[in-house]
């Protein structure tokens, strides 16, 4: 965690950014990822490249846990569209599920929905990345 | 927390989120319901990257300035953005059509300021900035919101 400083008056604050994400195999061809923290302007930069290497490259059929994910703007809509295009270019699918209630919000009001499939649970995800 | 907060920081993604940081710590002394903290980081974020990413004449990026002014209302919280950088009305810009596929290339965010808003409203100053007020309901739900 990288410290802040001399914000006001010499008080220091801490980054509080610290995207974090897992990778696991979810069996039957399906690739689990779990995020974790604030996909603010600064969480998408820290997570995105990586995110993206994880994913692309192997033309996954990926689903992303969003339950630990606190915060969303339109940068992470745009990340998410981003690699759902080159996911779909390999023949890979992005599915993104568990958002909490103010995430979902967010999404809905971008209508994400209607490009990148957003469900509600692990089980309605793996079984939307496989159709 | 005061009733009032004004942030004042370079237009840099660095001092950017600094002062992002600086507010979230200043909303945790605040009671405030959960969509509506949400709503003003939101709109926080969405307003003051853009400024950052393209509010800087092309040949002075070191010399824009940001100021950020919070008032907490009892039913309302108004947020004023200014910036000295290029003239940029947001009221002018469209809202996207809902994406119908994967080329869609975004441009989100002021549609998400819209949403979140009852109001907002822009001058460009005799000063030269970009003002750029953007007031929430308290109680999101509460009041109807602009479209």
């Amino acid at each position: 965690m990288k410290k802040q400083s001399d914000v006001a008056g010499g008080c220091a604050w801490r980054w509080e950014n610290t995207m974090q994400m897992q990778v696991a195999d979810a069996g039957e061809g399906i690739l689990k990822v779990a995020l974790a923290g604030r996909l603010d302007t600064a969480g998408v930069a820290r997570i995105e490249t990586r995110l993206t290497a994880q994913v692309v490259p192997r033309g996954a059929r990926a689903i992303v846990d969003l339950s630990q994910v606190d915060f969303v703007g339109s940068l992470a809509i745009r990340m998410f569209i981003t690699i759902a295009r080159a996911l779909g270019r390999q023949g890979g699918k992005l599915v993104l599920y568990g958002a909490q209630p103010l995430v979902a919000q967010v999404f809905t009001t971008a209508s994400l929905h209607n490009i990148v499939p957003v469900q509600p649970d692990a089980a309605a995800a793996a079984a939307a990345a496989r159709s | 927390m005061q009733r009032t907060l004004e942030l004042r920081f370079l237009g840099t993604r660095e001092e950017f989120e600094q002062a992002y940081t600086q507010l979230r710590h200043a909303l945790d002394a605040v009671q405030l319901d959960a969509a509506a903290r949400y709503n003003v980081e939101l709109v926080f974020e969405e307003i003051v990257a853009n400024v950052v990413s393209h509010g800087a004449p092309a040949s002075h990026e070191s010399d824009l300035h940001v100021r950020v002014t919070l008032e907490l209302g009892l039913e309302s919280i108004r947020l004023t953005f200014e910036d000295n950088g290029v003239p940029f009305d947001p009221r002018a810009r469209p809202d996207p059509p809902p994406p119908q596929s994967l080329d869609h290339e975004g441009g989100f965010g002021l549609l998400l300021v819209r949403h979140a808003a009852s109001s907002i409203d822009y001058q460009r100053t005799g000063a030269g900035c970009n003002r750029f007020t953007v007031t929430l309901p308290r109680a999101p739900g509460s009041t109807n919101r602009i479209r």
